[in-house]
């Protein structure tokens, strides 16, 4: 825009976009202390002069009337209006209470993927060093972190391993279980540029995704057998005489077990599997084989599975097999669904790792922070997320400490996590917005948005981007960063920083990957991880070797093996949950603005064969029945999803998908099973004299 | 210094290399010389449709467009001619002619029409007639306002890729409009304002912008469609 525009704003700031994890560059325009406009920086590295409605419009959340603005506690059962002494005294003394009963790890931390890494940092060290406990973790565990856990193992290090803008030069991309230009708007438009130029994309989805309109190919396997298909590529790339044999030989180990281990998948055993027709497996693996460069890009579709994380484990044998790693337009992206899923994992909010995932039973690293610290702290691994609500049913954990997640609302299996909650002698929630979460909260604190704060997130392409404030936080409400220093103080560890560049300098010094990052480093174009003696950093990972010892990709011979659900007579239909363009993972924010007026509700989607067949209609209230829980949805009949599967997004408490979630989760990283749930669908509202049973299973 | 694969140029007097493929204007932005442009937007591809960003290039019969013309091995341009000045201010004057108001100062077309010392047009005809669109919760259509210079419609296509956006209408009547004039919820549109970010008049613009504008003119108390477009935007 004509930012040449002085007169209509008093402030302009640049700074870095908090919805997704594509991490565009905004100037935010504030006018009196509100924002009035936000417009895309053209020297936006991912973004390069772009951005999306959520990015650009959906900000007036910020000054919404029921924003909290001053701290509350719980009293006869309702919470009620305190000060910052009042409430930070009562949180010390319960947390005191609680240590000196139960011992620390009956406390429990989360900080969020949506804060700073600064944010994120600081309450790492408030839970290890002024609790004394490893009990702390963050919402990259529900989506993430089997990419993590996945791309160490097999590459050594947890990012991307190129930028955005290998896309542009990639002469394919295959996108599996991601669909960015709802999820990412901006790569979403960056690939669509791309497939208009010339890029072959082969798409990957239970759902006909819009991108599948620009590809050359777009397989639909049923959901939960995503391993079978990357199993199947890599068969037909091998068969076929498409590997990489010099690259295998020279810059990899491992090859000879995944070899044999693939002979079983011919593309007609696959087809058997997956219901994709074997001559696709044959034709998509031919393309990405045959291509001098190709690019792999996923999302939650591929990790929110039972064994997610030994897919992208798959998906990593794939880049290797034909050396589609490390070069211009050959990158392995997972697209990261918040702002700062890569930074607030990266900063040590981990339960079993300090900075860059460096582990905390590690001597040499736990005596490092120690010293910097001044005092000791715990070599055993922590509790993660669903651990810590396991460990509260069961009564062993006492307190948590909820930073910025509305944990009661996104994480799977609600009617578990409410009895979780329910179980706690004490919980403090730091948000922006009373949510489902701060019902069960003792102490709620009145926290600040992106365009509040300072500090730094970390995007998807491991680039540190800078956070600058536009407005001030409202009311009585405090920075984050302010908040966890007070609370950190006040139970006698002092964090010793003054601004979040001094939490970022300690992060810099301790971690040799982000050595010399600073505000001044980072400036207006960012810089990627790990970086280098010399000052640079590093858009492209593993040109020459891999982060592993020995300095070789790892092959992992997975077999594929069945999902954590299956439909069945009583629930035939595959419930998959995901995004909508306008909204944003609990709506906390984009529900407050104008995106409400463009969609204000839930839909289930469903294929009209399975619609015509349980007498639905478009538009029909209808319920959802799973093995755990039931909620109602509004029905829309569409082809976008196949027969047999039905899609609903999860943007609206009123909705409760994830009441319809089960316990089943990744089995290295306990990422929820989000994306398998069989279920009941009929038609409510009307007394129908009878209902038919659906019959096939799909 | 100059290699086989650079190309020499002067601009204004300055000599510099560029790569084969920059164009006139890219190479004149490299100098820091200032050359007028409507059409223009770095994220789009060259358009060359408004003739405002004329040069004079040694041994051209006439002035060319910088934006789309390529730079040759010793190409000499002057960005200050006066023939390609007067063609790119006349072009604004009829441009700004068709307007029912002057574009206001905080607008590309306002900021190119100052410095061209636009102020007044010497062709008085009919205006563009009002038309809103204020339905969509952000993006406002203020056809009057229209040029039809096809920025929006290449972001939408170019930079989106929505394809939302259709050039309309033909000689005075052209305009802009989302889908087959179905408002924007209607279109395809994704709501991204790429269209609003490059409109260069305000044709496309932020409905909370616009009530800030709205709000200012009404306390000066010289806007007759204030009304309306006041309550509309409030809504």
């Amino acid at each position: 825009m004509s930012t040449i525009d002085a007169g209509r704003f008093d402030k302009t700031v640049t700074t870095t976009c908090g919805y997704c994890g594509v991490g565009c560059r905004l100037e935010a325009h504030a006018r009196q202390g509100r924002i009035v406009s936000i417009s895309p920086a053209d020297d936006g590295p991912a973004n390069e002069g772009h951005t999306c409605l959520k990015g650009r419009f959906a900000h007036q959340f910020t000054r919404s009337r029921d924003r909290l603005t001053s701290p509350l506690i719980r009293e006869n059962g309702e919470l009620r209006v305190a000060s910052w002494d009042e409430a930070l005294q009562k949180i010390v003394a319960e947390l005191e209470r609680i240590k000196d009963t139960y011992g620390p790890d009956a406390i429990a931390g989360l900080a969020s993927s949506r804060a700073t890494n600064e944010d994120c940092y600081a309450m790492q060290r408030l839970i290890r060093a002024a609790i004394g406990t490893n009990n702390i973790d963050n919402c990259s565990r529900v989506c993430h972190s089997p990419t993590s856990f996945a791309m160490r193992k097999s590459l050594g290090l947890s990012g991307a391993t190129g930028s955005f803008s290998d896309i542009d030069h990639a002469e394919v991309a295959i996108l599996i279980g991601v669909n960015p230009t709802q999820g990412h708007p901006v790569v979403g438009a960056r690939i669509k540029q791309a497939a208009l130029q010339g890029c072959q994309l082969i798409t990957i989805d239970p759902r006909r995704i819009e991108l599948a309109d620009y590809g050359v190919l777009h397989l639909a396997p049923r959901p939960g057998t995503n391993a079978a298909v990357v199993l199947g590529l890599c068969h037909v790339v091998r068969r076929d005489g498409l590997c990489d044999e010099a690259f295998i030989a020279e810059r990899t180990e491992g090859y000879e077990a995944l070899a044999e281990l693939l002979d079983a998948y011919t593309p007609q055993a696959v087809q058997e599997i997956t219901a994709i027709p074997a001559a696709q497996i044959e034709q998509a693996a031919h393309i990405y084989g045959q291509a001098a460069s190709g690019s792999l890009l996923w999302g939650l579709g591929v990790t929110e599975h039972k064994y997610g994380s030994e897919v992208v484990q798959l998906l990593c044998n794939l880049a290797l097999m034909t050396g589609k790693i490390g070069k211009r337009g050959s990158a392995m992206l997972p697209l990261r669904g918040q702002n700062n899923v890569q930074g607030s994992s990266d900063m040590g909010a981990l339960p079993d790792t300090y900075t860059a995932y460096r582990r905390v039973d590690d001597e040499d690293t736990a005596q490092l922070f120690e010293q910097a610290w001044g005092v000791p702290l715990r070599r055993e691994v922590g509790y993660k997320i669903p651990e810590m609500f396991d460990a509260a049913v069961e009564g062993k954990l006492k307190a948590m400490y909820v930073f910025g997640e509305d944990i009661a609302q996104t994480d799977p299996d609600t009617a578990h996590v409410q009895a979780a909650l329910e179980n706690l002698e004490f919980m403090v929630c730091q948000e922006i917005f009373e949510n489902e979460t701060t019902k069960y909260a003792d102490v709620v604190l009145p926290a600040s948005a992106f365009l509040e704060k300072e500090g730094t997130f970390i995007n998807a392409e491991r680039r540190f981007q800078l956070v600058e404030a536009s407005i001030d936080p409202p009311g009585g409400a405090r920075t984050d960063f302010e908040i966890i220093l007070t609370v950190s103080r006040m139970l006698g560890h002092e964090m010793g920083w003054q601004t979040p560049w001094d939490a970022l300098e300690e992060i810099a010094r301790l971690t040799p990957h982000y050595q010399g990052v600073s505000y001044e480093r980072i400036g207006r174009a960012g810089c990627q991880w790990p970086m280098h003696p010399d000052g640079s950093d590093s858009p492209t990972l593993y040109d020459q070797y891999f982060d592993r010892p020995g300095g070789r990709g790892a092959f992992a011979a997975l077999p594929y093996k069945a999902p954590g659900d299956a439909p069945d007579r009583e629930f035939p239909l595959v419930l998959v949950t995901g995004r909508v363009l306008q909204h944003y993972n609990a709506g906390t924010m984009t529900r407050r603005t104008g995106n409400a007026d463009l969609v204000d509700r839930d839909w289930l989607e469903i294929h009209p064969d399975d619609a015509k067949r349980l007498w639905i209609s478009d538009g029909d209230t209808v319920s959802i029945r799973s093995r755990v829980g039931r909620t109602e949805l509004s029905a829309k009949v569409t082809e976008q999803i196949t027969q047999g599967h039905v899609f609903t997004t999860f943007h609206f408490p009123e909705t409760r998908t994830n009441l319809l979630i089960g316990q089943s989760a990744d089995v290295n990283t306990s990422c929820p099973e989000y994306k398998v749930v069989a279920v009941d669908v009929r038609p409510i509202g009307e007394q129908a004299a009878f209902t038919p049973q659906l019959e096939t299973v799909g | 210094m100059s290699t086989s694969d650079q190309l020499t140029v002067t601009v204004d007097g300055v000599e510099l290399q560029v790569a084969p493929g920059t164009t006139v204007l890219q190479a004149a932005k490299r100098a820091e010389a200032w050359i007028p442009t409507l059409c223009f937007d770095d994220r789009q591809a060259p358009f060359g449709a408004c003739r405002v960003c004329m040069v004079a290039v040694q041994g051209a019969p006439k002035p060319l467009p910088a934006c789309t013309t390529p730079c040759r091995d010793q190409m000499v341009i002057d960005t200050d001619d006066a023939t390609s000045r007067r063609v790119a201010t006349a072009v604004v004057e009829l441009v700004v002619s068709e307007l029912p108001q002057a574009p206001d100062p905080h607008t590309e077309l306002g900021q190119i029409a100052e410095r061209l010392e636009v102020t007044d047009t010497r062709w008085p005809g009919d205006t563009h007639h009002e038309g809103h669109d204020f339905r969509h919760p952000y993006l406002a259509f203020q056809h009057e306002l229209c040029i039809s210079c096809g920025r929006c419609v290449r972001a939408c296509d170019e930079v989106q890729g929505a394809f939302a956006l259709t050039a309309t209408g033909r000689g005075f009547e052209s305009n802009v409009t989302a889908g087959l004039n179905a408002g924007f919820e209607d279109s395809t549109c994704v709501s991204c304002g790429a269209c609003a970010d490059t409109c260069p008049t305000d044709a496309i613009t932020e409905i909370t912008l616009l009530d800030g504008v709205v709000r200012e003119r009404s306390r000066n108390g010289n806007d007759p469609g204030r009304r309306k477009r006041r309550r509309i935007a409030s809504e």
